[in-house]
């Protein structure tokens, strides 16, 4: 199970992008979910995040990070260094994720108890992200090649005129069976996405809760995942938020991680 | 009541056809309502203070009952086949419905954290099968190298892999079983597959005893026939006491199922006890009508009912109802199926009292007394006729000529016995139910030689302040008694949050064995358990510590489930209680084994109260009888002596107490002394018509004394039978309870009559008042 996994920036800040080719006509299930995927993307970005955890008795458990991504082409850079709670501040962890197919991630973790950086290898992607209730693969932008999409329907989401668009994965060895996304039609973003598990029963809901105009860049920066079987929850949110600020390649260090941000 | 026995002499018919027809009643009401209830889980007691905990820790630690299935190979599992096997059962196990969303553990789902030069490599063992054997050696290599792996879900030699699969849901169904069972048939070869745990061990038990109870019943039902004839000497009477005893029976079980309550396990010993202990009522009163019939020549069918009705309704219905007692004691179990059990088996009990009052004499008023017996009496010698002569008499005079021998003998006995009850122990082991060559008890044991242990006590570790369980000087402790554990007899394995943390440890710092051991920082630690939350799976940590590091959960895995491997656990930890107490954390305990442990206590506590009760109750109940406390006391002696031969017998013996054994003693008092009453009946009511002692004695040893054996004999000869039980329970309980009846009778005719013609001046006084 990996410990960084390829950049939380695309999937949760679904960027707004101005799409004239899709304009009015008809659109196929799977050009929407291309447009979706492909849309501009900041290049660099530095963020405070704050994750709860919420289990089925409703007790929270508070993790804020502060985290700064960027991209150096064809590798995707990022670190993340614990503010709280307390006994693991200044914990931080880098990842360096390779477009190039098959080249695995490379990350480390500074521990401050242990004044070391330590790499870290590992294979899986279908696990946790830090004990919440995403996945990495949740958090990573899939492509819509490894999937089947058709158009269920519409829907108002929050206010919002939405396709409905069952997305069933190519590989049977998938971690879902199906996920139903409700794809804004005037702005091409995501609102809402359903995961069903392998025996097709719905596992967990993805619901946006706070979107944010930044420039040209629509930015999710409230979401939550609520895992229905379970009954536990996870909500993120982003604060401080600075994009295009011109991050350095020479910030991702070991230094810069012992350091921390 | 003898009123109401001797106004139904007059409608002989009447009564037969209002018997059958209730019986066709109670068999509609059985036919339409009749349920049975497999879950073992309505037997705990709910709001018990220890369920409740255990109940919320199960759920806090996510413990659950695991299925084990062992995977062994001639060689190595490490072979391509083999490893792709794995894979190929766990799909077949979640795939079946009750399993699904099951947690499981084996080396295809497991996680290998392993130090390398610069850090820390966390991956699968394997998540596709090998192409080739030399993919198959790179596994091995690497689970070699694990030791929280080794050894833990790969047997040492290698021989063998096991598959963990939690069961979701605390129910375990038979099916479930036979359904586990298929799929281990179909991917047997070369592996031999091996399934144990204690959902397999609690559903075979469920599913055997009942099984082998229902097979018994018929049995007993045969042997008591050809006892009966062979005592009654008439097909005709053999039917109507036969009648009596089904009957009796079939309304128990009707009464049952008008009332809404399912059959559980236990209650298929309900025919057992009313066919083996509810012939008895006919059997004095057909030795009275034979009496009757000899003494008195020419006497009418209605003289000889009559007068049966008159000697023997009162020492019967006592007899009857101290039977009614001890069962009714039962109710004092804080388990209903035993309560259940108790106060049907004594409805039943009472039942057949009443038709063999009613039946008995309406078959002699319809089709008359018979001619075998005249002719067997004919053909007798004049001392078998008199009952002053004869065995029995010579009997009551032997014993006359040595009370020193009597007295001494029965205080050896109980001396002895007394010795042995120090001896006696409790188990509430489930395994301890079968066979020791039985296929569950061999694969339990195959997988105990090679794994940790089927059976595992969980020590649950409290703290009022959060982030207690990151402080190292905690750990430490917590590591030392874990480690202590392991030094005890039977504990093969122990995994808490200390295990994860030296693993981490040990890991971080290059394989260094110098740093298997607990961090120095509470920091570190909690900077350690933040690296396992985000690249291992978490809810391995959440099975260990709750979120807010205030409680934890040592797992100690033990190779037995029997009580004095889980006591010697439980006392290990409570003598380290007080060094926990002092760094303010307390320690109670969870799961399954500890729950059944609980659980078996309070039966046993509520049998050894339900035995006191049912002795007080037959000392009150005889005493209102022949209205005369001493007569009562003297009746509890064959009891008290036959307890004490049980328990003294199963200390010398090595049987343990068990659910099923301590049920038998609260029961065996109830039967017991009825012996006692009919004996103490006669002997009073000859010493009251004859005046002469001497005589007296005869008589009524004589003539009660052969009633009282063939009631001994029979009752025995139907629990013996059990004895050919394939089940070891069942084997006990005949045991136990022929050996109980056994004792009591021979107690009755032996010291307990010493005792009574002891007191006959008294008695003699009382008559003159």
């Amino acid at each position: 199970m990996t410990v960084l996994n390829r950049a939380i920036l695309p999937a949760l800040m679904f960027c707004l992008a101005f799409a004239p080719a899709l304009g009015a006509q008809e659109k196929t299930a799977l050009a929407i979910m291309m447009a979706v995927y492909q849309r501009p993307q900041p290049v660099d970005m530095s963020a405070t995040l704050t994750m709860t955890l919420v289990d089925s008795k409703g007790k929270e458990r508070p993790r804020s990070l502060d985290q700064r991504l960027a991209s150096f082409g064809g590798v995707d850079k990022k670190i993340m260094v614990f503010q709280s709670p307390a006994d693991v501040r200044g914990t931080s962890f880098m990842n360096w994720s390779y477009e190039e197919a098959g080249k695995g991630d490379d990350q480390w973790i500074y521990m401050p108890a242990l004044k070391r950086v330590k790499r870290i290898t590992s294979d899986g992607k279908g696990g946790s992200f830090m004990g919440s209730d995403f996945s990495y693969d949740d958090l990573g932008a899939r492509h819509p090649s490894k999937d089947s999409h058709v158009i269920l329907g519409s829907d108002t989401v929050a206010g919002e005129e939405c396709w409905m668009i069952e997305s069933k994965p190519k590989d049977p060895g998938d971690s879902y069976s199906r996920t139903v996304s409700w794809i804004s039609k005037n702005r091409l973003v995501g609102f809402r996405r359903d995961y069903y598990d392998k025996k097709s029963a719905l596992l967990k809901t993805l619901s946006v809760l706070e979107t944010r105009t930044m420039g040209t860049y629509l930015m999710i920066t409230k979401t939550e995942m609520h895992n229905v079987q379970a009954n536990h929850r996870t909500r993120m949110e982003f604060t401080a938020i600075k994009l295009d600020t011109g991050i350095a390649d020479e910030q991702f260090t070991e230094r810069a991680m012992a350091k921390g941000l | 009541m003898k009123k109401f026995f001797k106004s139904a002499l007059g409608h002989p018919y009447a009564v037969m056809v209002l018997a059958l027809g209730v019986t066709a009643l109670a068999v509609l009401s059985v036919v339409s309502g009749f349920r049975m209830e497999t879950n073992l889980d309505t037997y705990m007691p709910r709001t018990h203070p220890a369920f409740v905990f255990s109940d919320e820790a199960d759920e806090r630690f996510m413990i659950r009952d695991a299925i084990l299935v062992a995977v062994e190979h001639p060689d190595s599992v490490f072979n391509p086949a083999t490893l792709q096997k794995l894979i190929d059962i766990e799909d077949d196990l979640l795939a079946l419905e009750g399993l699904s969303g099951a947690r499981v553990n084996s080396i295809h789902t497991g996680d290998n954290i392993l130090a390398t030069e610069d850090g820390l490599d966390v991956r699968r063992f394997y998540t596709q099968a090998p192409a080739d054997q030399e993919g198959a050696d790179l596994i091995a290599l690497a689970v070699r190298g694990n030791d929280m792996i080794a050894g833990r879900l790969v047997s040492q030699d290698e021989r063998t892999a096991l598959i963990i699969v939690e069961l979701p849901e605390s129910g375990f169904s038979r099916d479930l079983y036979d359904r586990i069972q298929r799929i281990a048939d179909k991917r047997t070869g070369p592996e031999t597959l091996h399934i144990a745990g204690r959902p397999i061990v609690e559903g075979t038990l469920a599913a055997l005893g009942p099984a082998d109870m229902a097979r018994m019943g018929p049995l007993v039902l045969l042997v008591i026939t050809a006892v009966l004839m062979l005592v009654l000497r008439q097909p005709r009477r053999t039917l109507i006491t036969l009648s009596v005893v089904v009957f009796s029976t079939i309304w128990a079980f009707g009464l049952m199922s008008a009332l809404g309550v399912p059959m559980y396990s236990v209650s298929i010993m309900i025919p057992v006890m009313l066919i083996a202990i509810g012939v008895a009522y006919a059997i004095h009163l057909y030795n009275q009508i034979d009496h009757f019939a000899r003494e008195t020549p020419g006497a009418g069918r209605r003289e000889i009912a009559e007068n049966a009705i008159m000697v023997i309704c009162s020492p019967a219905l006592f007899a009857a109802l101290t039977t009614v007692a001890g069962f009714v004691s039962l109710v004092t179990s804080q388990v209903y199926p035993v309560k259940y059990f108790g106060l049907f088996t004594a409805f039943g009990v009472f039942v057949s009292f009443l038709l063999t009052m009613l039946l008995v004499p309406a078959g002699i008023m319809a089709f008359g007394n018979g001619e075998s017996r005249k002719a067997a009496g004919s053909r007798g010698t004049r001392a078998e006729r008199i009952p002053e002569h004869g065995l029995g008499a010579r009997f009551a005079d032997a014993l006359k000529a040595r009370p020193r021998l009597v007295y001494l003998a029965a205080a050896v006995l109980v001396a002895v016995s007394a010795f042995g009850i120090s001896r006696v122990w409790i188990n509430t082991s489930f395994l301890a139910n079968f066979d020791s060559k039985s296929a569950i008890v061999r694969t339990d044991a195959f997988v105990n030689k090679h794994f940790g242990g089927t059976s595992s006590l969980n020590v649950i570790l409290e703290a009022e302040t959060p982030d207690t369980f990151k402080d190292p000087e905690i750990l430490r402790l917590m590591d030392e008694l874990q480690t202590g554990a392991l030094e005890l007899e039977n504990v093969g394995d122990t995994i808490s949050l200390t295990t994860y943390l030296r693993r981490l440890h040990y890991s971080m710092n290059a394989a260094d064995p110098a740093f298997d051991i607990i961090p120095d920082s509470s920091d570190l630690v909690a900077q350690y358990l933040l690296l396992y939350e985000m690249s291992g799976d978490p809810d391995n940590l959440w099975k260990v510590v709750d979120a807010d590091f205030r409680s934890a959960n040592i797992t100690i895995q033990m190779k037995s489930d029997d009580t004095r491997t889980i006591g010697r656990v439980i006392g290990y930890v409570e003598a380290q209680a007080d060094d926990f107490a002092r760094l303010g954390i307390s320690i109670r305990y969870a799961g399954s084994g500890y729950k059944s442990l609980i659980f078996s206590d309070l039966i046993l506590q509520g049998q050894m109260s339900s035995l006191g009760l049912s002795v007080l109750i037959v000392f009150i109940l005889v005493s209102f009888m022949f209205r005369s406390p001493l007569l009562g006391l003297v009746s509890t002696i064959p009891v008290l002596i036959s307890i004490a031969v049980n328990f003294g017998v199963m200390g010398l013996l090595n049987v343990p107490l068990t659910t099923s054994t301590a049920l038998i003693s609260s029961i065996a008092v109830g039967i017991g002394v009825d012996y006692a009453i009919h004996l103490i009946t006669h002997y009073r009511e000859a010493l009251r018509a004859l005046g002469d002692e001497e005589r007296a004695a005869r008589f009524s040893m004589s003539h009660t004394g052969r009633a009282v054996l063939l009631n001994a004999a029979i009752v025995i000869s139907g629990f013996m039978v059990m004895v050919f039980s394939v089940f070891p329970p069942n084997r006990q309980v005949g045991l136990l309870v022929s050996l109980n009846m056994l004792t009591a009778f021979l107690a009755t005719i032996t010291i307990m009559f010493l005792v009574l013609r002891s007191l006959s001046p008294r008695l003699v006084k009382e008559f003159q008042k």
